[in-house]
């Protein structure tokens, strides 16, 4: 088969052992496609050079250690953010009237997340919670740093504890971006941390403002 | 080094326990996300901690797993978002890129560092997405399946991302010598 110069970039386009033969067999009489084959095998050559590999003895002890001690340090999620919840709430009134409200809350989500389909609008609504939090978070920074209260010491804690648990519903979500469950408690939680936030803000004032 | 096993979920030999599983994966792919790690940070340090952080990932993750991929091509893009990750922190705090100066063991070979060094410079300048296609198939040896399933494209587009970066590279090859 005549191989013309044109060919070249397809034959390097697929890639496979027959093409980069038939392109070969064209460079060996075209100087032009000669430099640039050459170019193309030495760059692949260099690259293939570059797979790296170091003795690392320490790695898979370190690997236990650290899933050892986070294995240690978490309970079930559902039960440290339930905890974190009674503890700032102290009342069971407070905790149904706030289980209600949540209960509402989820009813209007579940309709709204019918309406938005498209995860880009969910993504929206995440970006607007996170320019909600990052703001409050500026404003509480002061407050939560020492908290000068036994409440908002366990607000900081319930922080905390959110700030975990959004960034294990994040690791589900690089790995699955269409699931509309981990986006739709990575919202929840989102509105609970912004939530919290205010409540915040609103303890610092009592504080300071008795 | 070795081929890229594709386990179909992560725990899935009843007659070991779970820990001895996860050890069994660190062993199994281990080494190749060590060459990614390195390959898109360029340090040993950083590239064992975002080994370290993908398997802390993985851990927590485990049980959403969904078999949906093939466990190593999970893993893999886990630890990619990783290394972005670091690379956006470090863009952030304005470091510059880190080419380490740890002697490290490489596939025996005849070329020189000289071109490996310019190479490293030239992946730096590229986009994310072409830089990690490029290292992946051409420096550890994935095939565009194995990258398509792992970056969520299609295996056409990684073939047409490798071949546009490769011209582009070889448009800056011979200047750059
Ligand atoms: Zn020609």
């Amino acid at each position: 088969m005549t191989i013309t110069c044109e060919r070249i970039d397809d034959l390097l386009f697929e890639g496979d052992a027959a093409s980069l033969e038939l392109a070969e067999t064209h460079a060996r009489g075209c100087l032009a496609c000669r430099e640039k084959l050459d170019d193309w095998n030495d760059i692949s050559r260099t690259a293939k050079s570059m797979q790296t590999t170091w003795p690392s003895d320490t790695l898979w002890p370190r690997i236990q250690r650290a899933i050892a001690n986070e294995t240690r340090s978490r309970a079930p999620m559902i039960l440290r953010v339930a905890a974190a919840l009674a503890v700032t709430i102290g009342l069971a009134g407070i905790l149904a009237y706030a289980l209600h409200l949540h209960h509402e809350k989820q009813k209007a989500f579940d309709q709204a997340i019918l309406r938005v389909t498209a995860l880009d609008e969910v993504e929206r609504a995440e970006k607007a919670h996170l320019i909600a939090i990052n703001n409050l978070e500026k404003l509480a920074a002061p407050k939560l740093e020492e908290p000068q209260t036994p409440i908002l010491v366990s607000y900081k804690e319930k922080l905390m504890l959110l700030d975990d648990a959004i960034a294990e519903c994040q690791t589900n979500i690089d790995h699955n971006r269409q699931n509309a469950q981990v986006r739709k408690q990575l919202l929840s939680m989102y509105s609970e941390k912004q939530r919290t936030l205010q409540d915040v803000l609103r303890e610092g004032n009592h504080v300071s403002n008795p | 080094m070795q081929a890229v096993a594709t386990l179909t979920r992560p725990v899935n030999r009843p007659e070991i326990s779970p820990a001895a599983e996860f050890e069994l994966l660190f062993r199994t792919h281990g080494e190749r996300m060590k060459s990614i790690a390195y390959n898109h940070l360029g340090s040993v340090s950083e590239a064992e901690d975002a080994v370290q952080e993908t398997f802390l990932k993985i851990h927590r993750a485990s049980d959403t797993y969904n078999g949906e991929s093939s466990f190593s091509t999970w893993a893999y893009r886990i630890l990619i978002n990783t290394c972005y990750d670091i690379l956006r922190k470090r863009r952030r705090r304005g470091d510059e890129e880190s080419i380490d100066a740890n002697p490290i063991e490489r596939t025996a070979s005849t070329v020189d560092d000289a071109k490996r060094i310019m190479l490293r410079r030239l992946l730096e300048s590229l986009p994310e997405q072409r830089r990690t296609v490029f290292t992946l198939f051409e420096i550890d040896g994935l095939s565009h399946a194995e990258i398509a399933e792992t970056l969520g494209i299609t295996e056409a587009n990684s073939k047409w991302i490798l071949f546009s970066t490769k011209k582009q590279l070889q448009e800056q090859w011979r200047k750059s010598q």
